[in-house]
């Protein structure tokens, strides 16, 4: 017999093949140029052939992607610890932050660049802002929805409040935590290509500018087969992190925020 | 037994008035006053919602009372500690049971660690749970969860030890044989006990003296000594003298006693 997760993945791998086939197909009869819509053969001939031009402008952008995913999980954790924990954050800087919130990082680009010129600071600077969000506020949720009988168990053994938050309070908000870092992660790529689309001479935005402009669709296309590939990695990375860590979590997915 | 000496705890007109969203504030326990004796077996009795669980709340310090005071005798040496087991289980799930057993040594830094854990599978072993260290609570009923709750609340030396209806999700027969067990470990140890029950002949067999509240908004209704020999059985529970204090305590719990006091 095989195993419900093995149907999914064939159906799944299925729907693929089916609609690669079907559009190779449609591309060969109709016609359409490659500079247009390229077939998929196409895209990987486009793929193998520039293999050490992808794999040097990928490492660029997977290494800002990390820096800046990495920063602002860090720094999402200690200020949804802070604002959690600190009563008077809480009041000041929560309300800013939340504001903050709802401004479109993306819109910001350019006038990052002004601040931090061509070089990588200004991708990365503008990952942080993308992906910090996300993860602060599942955190600063995540802390808040901890269980009151549980503080009151720790509060009869006489728990510093140190001891409550890292025994009680963060293993509870690691479902959220995980969730706001799988929004994050995203979010972290989505901006660094950004960055790259508007200043840089690095990086896969950079090479997807560059190829658009010499009608190399087909290469372009290549970039976004390789980005997606990038995303599922992290997205199903961070899914069997999360198994491992959360298998008491009963199906417990956080909410996400919005772009 | 004969002389009780200083009260290990000493309420004296402890109430309780919750505040709720629309202003107006429950009231779930009526001023009552209380001493407690060191060492002493007592059982608080009475009708859901009377405040019961209020009280032991309030008693354990993680609720301040809306009037009154409540003192706890300082003993020489090591402060009075107050164990807790809470109505419902109140366990970690991300944790094995045996660390869920430790939590309370692992907060209190107490040592050696060896010791206190070869403690804590002793004790799992007592509650029935022999072979379940290393299962985390979402494997185990709910009953078993509360008997590693007890677990947990009897690994440390507690003074006082305050125990919220440990055993209703219990069948029969566990509870029968706790019952005995706690009995056991309450004259092996010494340490005060108070422990709410829905069940009359269980808080007949293992009390010295029986608290009845009144309905809700509860109050202490009446305090029944329970003058039976000790150690005791089960076969105690046949005893004429027996039925008689549970069947006083049946009277005042009816409901007809509630309408007289309504
Ligand atoms: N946090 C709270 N906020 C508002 N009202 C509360 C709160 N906790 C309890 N109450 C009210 O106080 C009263 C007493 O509650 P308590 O839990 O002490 O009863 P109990 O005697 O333990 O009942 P049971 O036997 O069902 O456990 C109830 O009427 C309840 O509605
Ligand atoms: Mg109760």
């Amino acid at each position: 017999m095989m195993g419900e997760r093995t149907v999914s993945a064939l159906y799944a791998g299925g729907t693929l093949v089916f609609v690669l086939l079907t559009w190779q197909f449609a591309v060969t009869v109709l016609n359409v140029p490659a500079y247009f819509i390229p077939a998929p053969t196409n895209v990987v001939t486009a793929l193998i052939r520039g293999r050490d031009l992808y794999a040097a402008h990928f490492m660029v952008t997977l290494w800002s992607t990390l820096v800046a995913f990495g920063v602002a999980f860090l720094l999402a954790l200690l200020l949804g610890a802070l604002v959690s924990e600190v009563r008077f954050l809480e009041r000041t800087l929560y309300p800013m932050l939340v504001a903050l919130q709802s401004m479109p990082r993306i819109a910001l680009a350019p006038i990052i660049i002004v601040w931090f010129g061509f070089g990588p600071t200004s991708k990365i600077v503008l990952g942080i802002l993308s992906a910090f969000f996300p993860i602060f506020l599942n955190t600063v949720h995540g802390l808040k929805v901890v269980d009151s009988d549980q503080i009151a168990l720790m509060r009869s053994f006489r728990a510093t409040r140190s001891q409550i938050f890292w025994k009680i309070k963060l293993p509870n908000a690691l479902p959220f935590l995980l969730a706001g870092a799988n929004i994050g992660i995203i979010f972290a790529i989505l901006a660094v290509i950004v960055g790259e689309f508007l200043g840089a001479n690095k990086g896969m935005g950079y090479l997807i500018v560059n190829q658009s402009s010499q009608m190399d669709t087909p290469g372009v296309f290549a970039n976004i087969v390789l980005l997606s590939a990038t995303g599922l990695v992290f997205h199903y990375g961070l899914q069997a992190l999360r198994n491992r860590l959360l298998f008491w979590a009963s199906g417990s997915e956080a909410a996400g925020t919005s772009a | 037994m004969t002389d009780p000496g200083p009260p290990i705890m000493q309420l004296v007109g402890v109430g309780k008035t919750y505040q709720t969203r629309d202003g107006k504030g429950v009231v779930a326990l009526t001023p009552s006053t209380l001493d407690i004796q060191a060492g002493e077996f007592l059982s608080i009795v009475g009708p859901s919602g009377c405040g019961k669980t209020t009280l032991l709340n309030m008693m354990a310090g993680l609720i301040a009372p809306s009037s009154g005071s409540i003192q706890i005798a300082q003993s020489a040496g090591t402060a009075p500690r107050i164990g807790l087991v809470f109505q419902r289980p109140v366990l970690l799930p991300w944790r094995r049971v045996i660390d869920n057993v430790l939590l309370p040594v692992e907060v209190m830094g107490l040592a050696p660690p060896e010791a206190y854990r070869a403690r804590a599978l002793e004790l799992l072993a007592m509650v029935g749970l022999e072979g379940f260290a290393n299962a985390y609570p979402s494997e185990l009923s709910g009953g078993m969860q509360q008997r590693v709750s007890i677990a947990r609340s009897l690994v440390y030396d507690s003074a006082v030890l305050l125990m919220d209806e440990p055993f209703a999700a219990l069948d029969a027969m566990t509870r029968e044989e706790l019952n005995l067990e706690l009995l056991r470990i309450w004259k092996m140890t010494g340490r005060t006990i108070v422990f709410v029950t829905h069940n009359i002949p269980e808080a007949v067999l293992l009390s010295d003296r029986i608290v009845v509240m009144t309905p809700r908004p509860g109050q202490v209704r009446e305090i029944v000594p329970v003058p039976l020999p000790r150690p005791r059985a089960l076969s105690l529970m046949g005893d004429p003298d027996f039925g008689a204090i549970a069947d006083r305590i049946r009277g005042m719990l009816r409901p007809a006693g509630a309408a007289l006091a309504a």
